[in-house]
C-alpha cells in the first residue's frame, strides 16, 4: 500500500576508502507490488533497502514514497534484516510486540494479533524463550512475525530466509504469500536465490555488479495463487534462463570492471 | 575405547588388575578436582595452612618481638570486640564491631548508589552522544588521574570531619570505572538493533532506555564491580582520617595505642565485607544478565 520512486539515486560510502555502492538507479514499485531485488554479493541491495527503510540518506537523486521524500525510520516501512536483530534481552514475546508497544497501540488491539502471528510462523511454544536460545531459521521468523504485527504499507526485506532449511523456507515464502495477498502490503524483496524472486515476485530486478543499477527488470506473468509446484512448469524454467542469462552477464561485466 | 578395555579385562587370567582399575585410578582424582566440596577443600589449603604456620612460628601469642599476634589472639580480640559488653573504659572497642561495620557499609552504599545515579547516566551520553562525549568525556579524563587520596584534603575542607566527607570520597571513586564501562557499552551497540527499534516506531528516549542501555549492561557491570572495591579502599582511608567511626576509624586507632590484633581483625572484617558485597553484585548481574546464560543453559 505504498507507492515507491527512485529517480538517479546513488549512494557513496565515505568511509576510509569511498565506496560507490549505488550508481544511478531508477525504480519504480506499484502499490501493492511484489518486487525482488537480484544481484551479486556486496552489489548494494542491503544499500538500497537502507535507503528505502530511511535508514540511510541517498548521496544523490531522489528517492519517494507515496510522492513525498523518503523520511526517517518508521513503522509503516517493517524491515526484516538479514540478520534477525532482534533484541537479545527480550523474550520471543517482548520482541514481537516491541512495535506496538512503541507506537502505544494499546495491549488489546495487538495482543491476539501478535499470538497468532507467533502461531503462524511456528512459534507459538517459544514465546517465553530468549533469543539466544533459538536456532537462526527461528530467530529470523520472529524477524519476521514482529515486523508482520505492525501491519506495515511496505515490507522491506534483507535475504530474509537465507539461513533457513528447504522445508522451512517454502513454509514461509508460502506464509508471506498468503500475507502479502490479504494485506496488499508493496514488497521489496532482496534475495540470491532465483527461483525464489520468480515464485514470490511480480516482477524481477537484476541488479548490476557495484556500483549497482537495475540492470534488468523481468515481470513475471505466472498466475497467482502461485505454489511450490509452478517450479517445475516450463514458463518457470524459461523464466530462470533468462534471469540465469542476464546474471552471468552482470558477473562478467564485473570481472571486466574489476580487472 | 571401553569396549577394548572390557575385552581385555575378559581374556585376562582372574585375580590379574583389570586395565579398567587403572584409568578409574587415573580419573578418580579429575572427578575429586571437578566437585563442588573438593573445591573447596582446594580453595582452603593455602589459607590454611598460612595461618598454621603464623601460629605455630610465634611465641607467647606474638611474632617479632611482640609485633604481630598470633591468630588466636587476633580471634579473641575479635570476639570481644564483637561480642563483649559496651561501654567498658578498658577496651574502648568492646562490643563496637557490628555498630562499625554497618557505619562503613552504608557509607559504601549510599556512595556507590551516587556513584551509580551520575556514572550510569553521564556514560551512556558519552557512549551514545557525539555532544555528550564532547561536553563530558574531556572533563573526565581530566580529572581522573588525580587519586581519590589526594582528594582528602580537599573533601575534609569541605564537608568537614563527617560521614559526608566518605561519602564524596566514595562516590568519586567509584565513578570512575562506571562511567567509563558505561561508555564502552553504549558506544558498541550493535547498529542494526538501533535501526530495528527505529523501524519499530522508538523515540530518541526509547533507544536510551530499551536498547542502549540494556546492551550496555554487561560492561555496565564491570564497572560496578570494579566500583565497588573502590568504594572499599575510599571508606577506609577517609575513615582513617576524616571520620571518627567505622572500619577505618578502628584501624587506624588501633594501630595508634598498638592494638594489632584488633588491626588485623578490622582488616579481615573489611575483606570480608568487600567480598560479600561483590557476591551482592555477582547476583545481581546473574539475574539482570539471565538472557545472555539462557543459551548455555
Ligand atoms: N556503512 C558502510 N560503510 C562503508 N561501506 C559500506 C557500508 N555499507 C556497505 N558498504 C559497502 O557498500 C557495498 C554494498 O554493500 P551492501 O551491503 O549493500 O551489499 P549487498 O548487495 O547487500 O551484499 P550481500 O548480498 O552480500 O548482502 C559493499 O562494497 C560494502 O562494502
Ligand atoms: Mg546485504
Amino acid at each position: 500500500m505504498a507507492e515507491i520512486t527512485l529517480r538517479q539515486v546513488a549512494k557513496t560510502y565515505f568511509s576510509a576508502v569511498p565506496v560507490r555502492a549505488l550508481d544511478s538507479v531508477d525504480l519504480d514499485i506499484a502499490e501493492g507490488e511484489f518486487v525482488a531485488l537480484l544481484g551479486p554479493s556486496g552489489c548494494g541491495k542491503s544499500t538500497l533497502l537502507n535507503i528505502l527503510a530511511g535508514f540511510e540518506g541517498a548521496s544523490e537523486g531522489s528517492a519517494l514514497i507515496d510522492g513525498g521524500a523518503i523520511g526517517k525510520p518508521g513503522p509503516d516501512r517493517g524491515v526484516v534484516f538479514q540478520e534477525a536483530a532482534l533484541f537479545p534481552w527480550l523474550t520471543v514475546w517482548e520482541n514481537v510486540v516491541f512495535g506496538p508497544k512503541m507506537q502505544g497501540v494499546p495491549r488489546s488491539d495487538y495482543e491476539d494479533r501478535a499470538r497468532e502471528m507467533l502461531a503462524t510462523v511456528g512459534l507459538k511454544d517459544f514465546a517465553q524463550s530468549y533469543p539466544a536460545q533459538l536456532s537462526g531459521g527461528m530467530r529470523q521468523r520472529v524477524g519476521i512475525a514482529r515486523v508482520l504485527v505492525m501491519q506495515p504499507r511496505a515490507l522491506l526485506m534483507d535475504e530474509p530466509f537465507g539461513a533457513l532449511d528447504a522445508q522451512t523456507r517454502m513454509a514461509m515464502q508460502e506464509l508471506l504469500l498468503t500475507v502479502w495477498e490479504k494485506l496488499n502490503t508493496t514488497v521489496v524483496f532482496v534475495t540470491h536465490d532465483i527461483d525464489e524472486a520468480i515464485l514470490l515476485a511480480d516482477r524481477v530486478c537484476v541488479m548490476t555488479a557495484r556500483p549497482a543499477r537495475i540492470g534488468r527488470e523481468i515481470p513475471i506473468a505466472l498466475p497467482r495463487p502461485r505454489s511450490i509446484d509452478d517450479l517445475t512448469t516450463p514458463e518457470f524454467t524459461r523464466y530462470k534462463a533468462e534471469i540465469m542469462a542476464e546474471m552471468r552477464s552482470a558477473h562478467r561485466q564485473a570481472e571486466t570492471t574489476a580487472a | 575405547m571401553t569396549d577394548t578395555s572390557v575385552k581385555q579385562a575378559g581374556s585376562r587370567p582372574a585375580g590379574m588388575a583389570a586395565p579398567g582399575s587403572r584409568a578409574l585410578g587415573s580419573t578418580l582424582p579429575r572427578i575429586l578436582v571437578n566437585s563442588g566440596l573438593a573445591q573447596i577443600v582446594l580453595a582452603l589449603i593455602l589459607p590454611v595452612a598460612i595461618v598454621a604456620i603464623w601460629q605455630l612460628a610465634g611465641t607467647n601469642g606474638s611474632l617479632f618481638g611482640g609485633v604481630l599476634p598470633t591468630p588466636d589472639r587476633v580471634v579473641s580480640a575479635w570476639w570481644i570486640w564483637a561480642f563483649g559488653p559496651k561501654g567498658m573504659g578498658l577496651n574502648p572497642y568492646s562490643g563496637t564491631w557490628l555498630a562499625n561495620v554497618i557505619f562503613s557499609t552504608q557509607r559504601v552504599a549510599q556512595g556507590f548508589l551516587v556513584a551509580i545515579l551520575v556514572g550510569v547516566p553521564a556514560g551512556i551520553w558519552i557512549g551514545w552522544s557525539r555532544l555528550g562525549a564532547q561536553i563530558l568525556d574531556p572533563t573526565v579524563q581530566m580529572l581522573r588521574p588525580i587519586p581519590i587520596t589526594a582528594w582528602l584534603p580537599f573533601s575534609l575542607a569541605v564537608f568537614g570531619i563527617s560521614g559526608f566527607s566518605a561519602i564524596f570520597l566514595i562516590a568519586l571513586g567509584a565513578f570512575y570505572p562506571i562511567v567509563i564501562n558505561t561508555t564502552q557499552g553504549a558506544r558498541h551497540v550493535e547498529r542494526n538493533l538501533v535501526r530495528a527499534a527505529l523501524m519499530m516506531g522508538a523515540g530518541r528516549f526509547d533507544i536510551l532506555r530499551r536498547v542502549v542501555l540494556p546492551a550496555a549492561l554487561p560492561s555496565i557491570f564491570t564497572g560496578l564491580r570494579i566500583g565497588l572495591g573502590i568504594g572499599w579502599t575510599a571508606v577506609i582511608v577517609s575513615e582513617m582520617i576524616a571520620v571518627k567511626s567505622g572500619l577505618g576509624y578502628v584501624l587506624w586507632d588501633a594501630y595508634y595505642v598498638g592494638r594489632m590484633d584488633v588491626v588485623i581483625a578490622d582488616m579481615v572484617s573489611i575483606g570480608v565485607m568487600g567480598l560479600l558485597s561483590d557476591q551482592l553484585i555477582l547476583l545481581a548481574e546473574r539475574w539482570a544478565l539471565s538472557w545472555r546464560l539462557a543459551g548455555a543453559r
